[in-house]
This record gives structure tokens, C-alpha cells and sequence, in this order.
């Protein structure tokens, strides 16, 4: 289990910079990470959605050539708040997660935003937030209850066989 | 519980921030070497995996429209195949029909042009059936010829077709005369499907090998100077009255499709019209 955790980790946030470019519809490509550690956190709490976005931000970083630090600390927030409050958000909903998940990507690109801006970075809000955020976060909402969906299914699946 | 979570979130962020301090001034180059130690090799084996997809897809995709082609390249084939045959077919009636026509044009008495529509070639009976019969007025023992030479002689009409005895069946006889020499005789044909020319010994002193045999006219059913065939073989029997020459014939029997019919005067000479080299 640990090995599987450990390779959804290591492998979403590589994944990123070499499989998701092949999903991209137009100039759109989702946070193929951000969705893992929306899912991880769902279902294993803080601790391990702030250490699996802690990670896969951290190497996303790293392959995608940025600053090393800025999307491991939003990821691990994200990861870490979506743990915290797990509890109280209605996650195998699919019209919670796509939603969601859209409204996850916008907080993580506000809060990517807010961190380059305190270093001084010169980055044009408007833009990101049209071009890049908005549509990455549609993407993110309706991937990520794909990938729900048949998690839910292969469970299911599963249980029916054993 | 709450405590390690706040350490955990507080060590995360230290580590972040310090990570992003550390770049800003200057020392961001060994941060990043030691995260691309982890990370190229990975990113090395996961970026083969969508190009071996993409390829495997392309070479699918690929194989996909070749076996599509070679479908489609394999009937146009065919159909031009047929299409050839068509043409080939139609080029060589159409020589056929030239000589016919060129010979028809040329011949001073009326002919009537006939098809073959069946062929006997039993050994017994050696005939050809020609698509033309009591509605077109022939008549029994019309002479039969091609552009070659001579084909046989009508020996039953029917409504819409007759029957025409070639030289090779077995009870034809035709009275001939060697081109060069004058030699006359007869051609009979042989149920082995020759054809011989029977002629008396004394007359045929000079007849040589490739010397064409054509129809004498005498008898009334040929016009003269019909080529028949042409001596392969000279059978000398001695002292015997009658010398035979083996002939092959001027006309292909099994292969002659299209024929005239010599409606006309009978007893003019053709020789004229048929290219003999002889």
C-alpha cells in the first residue's frame, strides 16, 4: 500500500511535465498532481495530503523548471486543508467534485500567486487567472470525477471479485 | 494529534520557504540538482511511455491504412486486369474484323460475313457453326474463307445458323493445284485433323516443300485461287499413281472466329487477293 502510495506520489508529479502534456485539449493541460493529492487527502487525511502535495509539488517544480519550493507549499496546503476538512465535504459527490476540484485549482492558483508576489516575481493576474487557471480548473473538475468514477468502480469491482 | 499535524504543516512551509528564500539569493542551482537527481530518471522512463504509445498508435494507424490501400489497390487491380482483357479482346476483333472487312472490300463478287459460334473438333466430324442461316439466304455448299485462306464449304444451314465442313474433317475434298507448278489434284482431310494433296505421280515432278496449294475452282462449289496450305512434307510413293504431300493448312481452325461467305460468282479467280508469297 505504501508502495502504491509512494508511486502515486512520485509518479503524478513527474507525470505532469511527461504524460499530461499529451492530454492537453488546446493550449489547456489539468494539475494532473493537484488532482492526486485532492483524492490522496480525501481519503488519507492532512498528513498525507500535505506530504503527497509536498512532493508532488516539489518534483513538479523541479521538472517543470520553476522556482523549487512554490507549487510544493500551495499543494501541501491544498493537500493538507482538503485533509483537514475532509470530514465535512461531500467528496464522491460528482457534483461536489467537479465543482470542487475547480474551485481547489483556483485557490491553488491564487495562493501560487500570493506566494511569487511576496517575492517580488512580476506575474500579470489577469491573464494567469484567464489563460491558465480558469480553464486548468474546468479540466481539473471534470478529470478528476473521471478519475472518481473509476476508482469508485475498480473498488467496487474488486470487492465483488474477493 | 493535532500537534504533529501543526508540526508537519509548519516544517513544510519552513522548508518551502526556505527552499524559495535560498533561490532568490543566488543558491538555487545545488537545491535543484539534488530534486533533478530524483526526478530526470523518472521523468526519463515516464516520457518513453507516451512516445512507445504514440508509436505503437502511428505503426496501428499506419498498418491500419496500408491494409486499407491494399484493399482498395488489390480490386482496382483486378478491375483493371479485366479492363486490359476488355481491351486486348476488343483490339484483336478489331483486327479480325479489319482483314474481314479489308478482304470483303477488295473480293469482286458479294460476301456475307459470319461469326463462329461452335466448333466440332471430334475427330469424326470436324465443323464450325457460323451465326448465319436460312434467314440470311445462304445456300448449302457455299464456299466458307477467311482472310488467310480457305475455311470449308456450307454443308447444313438452319434457321439462324449452318454448319460448315472445315478442309481438316475427314470426308472433305477439295479440288486444287499447286501455285507454282500447276500440279493438280486433290485435298482431302485425315482424322488426325491434317490435311493432304493427293496428286498423280507424273504431274507432280517438281513439287517442293513451301509451295502453296490453292483451290482450282473446278467443280463449281470454290472460286479459284483460294489458298489452302502449304506442302510440309512430300509423301513419293514410288511407282504408285497417286503422290500425297502432307499441307499445314493457310487457315488456324481451331481459331478462326470471324468468316465470309462467297455469295457470289463462284468460278472467278481469287488468287489476286490473298497474300501468297508464293
Amino acid at each position: 500500500m505504501r508502495a502504491l502510495l509512494a508511486l502515486t506520489v512520485f509518479g503524478g508529479g513527474v507525470a505532469q511535465a511527461t504524460v499530461v502534456p499529451a492530454l492537453r485539449i488546446g493550449d489547456v493541460a489539468p494539475d494532473l498532481p493537484l488532482i492526486l493529492v485532492v483524492l490522496l487527502a480525501l481519503r488519507r487525511g492532512p498528513e498525507v495530503g500535505g506530504l503527497a502535495g509536498f512532493a508532488m509539488g516539489l518534483l513538479q517544480d523541479a521538472a517543470g523548471g520553476g522556482i523549487i519550493g512554490v507549487q510544493a507549499l500551495t499543494k501541501a496546503l491544498v493537500g493538507f486543508a482538503v485533509g483537514a476538512l475532509a470530514g465535512e465535504l461531500l467528496g464522491t459527490q460528482p457534483l461536489v467534485q467537479v465543482p470542487g476540484l475547480a474551485l481547489l485549482t483556483i485557490a491553488e492558483g491564487l495562493l501560487r500567486f500570493g506566494f511569487l508576489k511576496l517575492f517580488h516575481f512580476p506575474v500579470p493576474f489577469g491573464e494567469l487567472m484567464i489563460y491558465v487557471v480558469l480553464p486548468q480548473a474546468l479540466y481539473n473538475g471534470f478529470l478528476g470525477a473521471a478519475l472518481v468514477f473509476a476508482l469508485a468502480w475498480i473498488s467496487t469491482y474488486r470487492r465483488q471479485v474477493s | 494529534m493535532k500537534i504533529r499535524r501543526l508540526v508537519l504543516l509548519v516544517a513544510i512551509v519552513g522548508v518551502c520557504l526556505a527552499l524559495v528564500t535560498l533561490q532568490t539569493r543566488g543558491y538555487g542551482a545545488p537545491a535543484g540538482d539534488v530534486v533533478a537527481l530524483v526526478t530526470t530518471p523518472i521523468q526519463a522512463a515516464l516520457a518513453a511511455v507516451p512516445r512507445a504509445a504514440l508509436g505503437a498508435w502511428s505503426v496501428y494507424l499506419d498498418w491500419k491504412g496500408v491494409r486499407a490501400e491494399n484493399r482498395r489497390l488489390r480490386a482496382e487491380i483486378q478491375r483493371l486486369r479485366v479492363d486490359a482483357l476488355w481491351v486486348t479482346e476488343a483490339a484483336d476483333e478489331n483486327r479480325r474484323l479489319r482483314r474481314l472487312l479489308d478482304l470483303r472490300n477488295r473480293l469482286p463478287v458479294a460476301t456475307l460475313p459470319g461469326e463462329v459460334i461452335a466448333r466440332e473438333w471430334g475427330g469424326w466430324v470436324r465443323s464450325l457453326t457460323i451465326n448465319r442461316g436460312r434467314g440470311d439466304d445462304v445456300k448449302r455448299l457455299t464456299a466458307v474463307i477467311s482472310p488467310d485462306g480457305l475455311v470449308g464449304r456450307v454443308v447444313e444451314v438452319r434457321l439462324g445458323a449452318s454448319i460448315v465442313q472445315v478442309l481438316t474433317d475427314p470426308s472433305s475434298t477439295v479440288g486444287a493445284h499447286a501455285l507454282r507448278t500447276r500440279t493438280p489434284g486433290i485435298v482431302e482431310g485425315e482424322p488426325r485433323g491434317t490435311i493432304r494433296f493427293k496428286y498423280m505421280a507424273r504431274d507432280g515432278a517438281g513439287l517442293a516443300i513451301d509451295d502453296v496449294v490453292v483451290t482450282s475452282g473446278l467443280g463449281g462449289v470454290f472460286p479459284r485461287g483460294v489458298p489452302i496450305g502449304r506442302v510440309r512434307a512430300i509423301d513419293d510413293r514410288g511407282s504408285a499413281l497417286f503422290h500425297y504431300a502432307l499441307l499445314a493448312p493457310m487457315v488456324d481452325f481451331a481459331r478462326v472466329d470471324d468468316v465470309l461467305l462467297v455469295a457470289g460468282e463462284q468460278m472467278l479467280d481469287f488468287a489476286a487477293y490473298f497474300p501468297t508469297d508464293g
